[in-house]
């Protein structure tokens, strides 16, 4: 079997020369540059059961490029992959997304009931097109399905098996829905899909052929190719600093002093941004990250860090090493978390740059934990370990303010006592 | 895996530390609000620290005119917006206008007391009069006012002072370097335990004139008042004429000019 990895180089080459997308490269990896959207696409398509939004507005190759990457990968037409996604519109139905009793069964007599799975249901490439189009009663559906090997519908079950899932949608818009939390945490990342700049604009207006046409010339992967991708990715090892700062990424997100369980998830109704940190003295304390944002991070995350970081270091062939987290996480969480406005509404955000913001969140948390966390990270880890006195452990650690320490470290070693 | 090893592979054996600073406080919107986080006499650095990053907000701060103990604090803003801002910047008459000013430019249309203390860059024209303690060890930058009150340039230790009307007493108390010219007369003792830096005077000069003077250079166009130089352990007085007891070693113009 030839290396998928050169092929995807050559997917990306065929992409450019055929001028199917011509991106701009901001999403810098160490020294590489790369077109974020089309980068965490094919990352998706290196792993399995993880889903990847795309943001932006209309005519941004969102769809299309989804649609291309699956007519490579899968091997089809692009018509053919065309046929497989589903799109948003109040009137969509379980009945029209996912299928419905067969009625000719109803003619017969005896057998076991048939169902018609529609071919995005059967599908292991499954796009939600316009997905913020569906009322919010049906993205409920997606809920079960995103990140799940099978479907049910009437007590039939189909397993498709490992699937990668792909979603688009607009800014808000009149005729869209808001997309619920609980959704948003089950996309692993969502990626702004930027309109062409100058230069792209002008590649563009070369292409003269239709899509279509240009479609067929990319190049194929087998299905074993295609198969054998996410053990490509999983062989690829995350180093203990990327391990490590991924955890506090988390728990810098997450915890919170006033919370229960200094757990911001659990928090409903009151939140930072709702006068929760009033007095808090780490309020207004540019180092700290749990007054910034609302909300906090689940274990999703931590999953889909790993698997992007991963992804994208096999893509680049490289370590999956900090720089692979910098650029990776702030696509992983600036969907699923909420900035304090009166942060996210100075300058340089203006309110609009969340994307930003977070990325500058990410990169305080990555550069204290490495260059400030260290002591007190040993000082836990060796006390956890029995290599210290707990006593010892607890008094040390009580003079670090840092919320991992207070929050986390002191409450773990006093259960262990 | 042991967490501690885990830990010593993802530091490599350098872990270093830093206590996190954390400060009691609220959103800043006021000077009373800074003043909550910082007391009322701080230094410039605790309050860069808290700054806001938004000008605008900065802007409105230092809008209203502060209350006595908010002077100082008032002071580092103006000096800091003035730092920032890309053209001149035009601030109230209070006292401590372009404290600790680095860089900028700072107009007043009158000054209270403490203006450019301890400016080490930039310029502040004042186009009225200036109160006490205009310039106050400052190490750099200038300021041109109209005229000052007493204490003007004391401890001075670099940049320039220009005085175009007359001075209070005390011009130059303990200067040490730097250059001040006043187009004008000055009161008495200007150059009091002066060891540095120059000082020129267009008009008359009052009584004392480089009292225990130690170093510098005093330069008088016109008369000085009694005991010019007096107690002198060193430096140059020159002047047009002197008054009665002046100290031995102090010259005309004439002959310096000869």
């Amino acid at each position: 079997m030839p290396d998928p990895r050169k092929k995807i180089e050559a997917l990306i080459e065929s992409l450019e020369d055929l001028r199917l997308h011509v991106g701009r490269k901001d999403l810098v990896v160490g020294d590489e540059r790369v077109n974020p959207q089309l980068f965490f696409l094919l990352a998706n398509s290196c792993l399995r059961n993880r889903a990847v939004l795309l943001y932006g507005g209309m005519g941004a190759n969102k769809t299309t490029l989804v649609n291309l990457l699956g007519s490579s990968f899968l091997s089809l037409s692009l018509g053919a992959v065309e046929d497989l996604m589903v799109t948003g519109h109040p009137e969509q139905t379980e009945e029209k997304i996912v299928g419905f009793l067969d009625p000719r069964q109803w003619s017969r007599s005896g057998g076991a009931i048939d169902m018609l799975w529609t071919p995005w249901a059967r599908s292991r490439w499954k796009l939600i097109n316009e997905i913020n189009r569906f009322p919010s009663g049906k993205q409920n559906l997606f809920l079960e399905i995103i990140q799940k090997r099978k479907l049910s519908y009437a007590g039939q079950v189909l397993e498709p098996g490992d699937t990668c899932y792909f979603a688009t949608m607009n800014p808000e818009f009149s005729a869209t829905y808001p997309l619920d939390e609980a959704l948003l945490d089950r996309i692993s990342a969502s990626v702004p899909a930027m309109q062409p700049d100058f230069l792209a604009g002008m590649a563009l207006a070369e292409r003269e052929r239709e899509v279509y046409d240009l479609a067929e010339e990319l190049p194929r992967f087998s299905s074993q190719e295609f198969d054998a991708l996410p053990n490509l990715v999983t062989e690829v090892e995350l180093s203990p600093q990327v391990e490590l700062a991924i955890l506090c990424l988390l728990r810098d997100f997450t915890l919170c002093e006033r919370a229960p369980g200094f757990d911001k998830t659990q928090l409903s109704g009151t939140k930072p941004s709702k006068g929760l940190c009033h007095d808090c003295h780490y309020f207004n304390n540019p180092e700290v990250l749990c007054w910034q944002v609302d909300d906090g991070l689940s274990d999703r995350v931590r999953q889909d860090l790993r698997a992007f970081c991963r992804a994208v270091a096999f893509l680049l062939d490289r370590d999956a090493d900090l720089e692979v987290l910098r650029a990776v996480a702030p696509y992983v969480i600036w969907h699923r978390v909420t900035p304090s406005s009166s942060m996210l509404n100075r300058p340089p955000y203006y309110g609009a740059r969340k994307l930003s913001f977070v990325a500058e969140l990410v990169e305080r948390s990555i550069n204290r934990t490495l260059n400030e966390r260290g002591e007190m990270n040993l000082l836990f880890s060796r006390a956890a370990d029995g290599e210290m006195n707990l006593a010892v452990a607890l008094r040390e650690l009580s003079y670090y303010d840092d919320p991992i320490a207070r929050l986390d470290f002191i409450p773990a070693l006093e259960r262990m006592r | 895996m042991k967490l501690a090893r885990f830990m010593e592979e993802a530091y490599h054996g350098a872990a270093r530390s830093k206590k996190l600073e954390t400060r009691r406080g609220k959103m800043i919107f006021s000077l009373e609000d800074l003043a909550d986080l910082v007391g009322d006499k701080p230094t410039r650095a605790e309050i860069e620290a808290l700054v806001p990053s938004d000008d605008d907000l900065l802007s409105k701060l230092i809008s209203t005119e502060p209350s006595g103990k908010h002077q100082l604090l008032w002071g580092y803003l103006g000096s800091i917006l003035a730092e920032r801002s890309a053209g001149p910047l035009k601030l109230s008459s209070c006292n401590y206008a372009g404290l600790e000013l680095r860089r900028g430019t700072i107009i007043l249309q009158a000054a209270g007391d403490h203006v450019g203390e301890r400016m080490s860059g930039g310029r502040i024209f004042i186009r009225g009069p200036a109160g006490d303690y205009l310039g106050q060890e400052m190490s750099g930058g200038g300021i041109v006012t109209q005229s000052c009150k007493d204490y003007a340039f004391k401890n001075m230790r670099g940049g320039f002072g220009v005085v175009l009307g007359t001075a209070g007493n005390f011009v130059c108390l303990g200067k040490h370097g730097g250059r001040t010219v006043v187009r004008g007369d000055c009161g008495a003792r200007a150059g009091w335990l002066m060891h540095g830096g120059s000082l020129r005077i267009g008009g008359d000069a009052g009584e004392y004139l480089g009292i225990l003077m130690g170093g510098g250079k005093i330069l008088v166009r016109g008369r000085t008042g009694k005991r010019a130089g007096w107690r002198r352990k060193g430096g140059i007085i020159q002047a047009g004429s002197f008054g009665p007891e002046s100290e031995d070693g102090v010259m005309g113009l004439a002959k310096r000019m000869a």
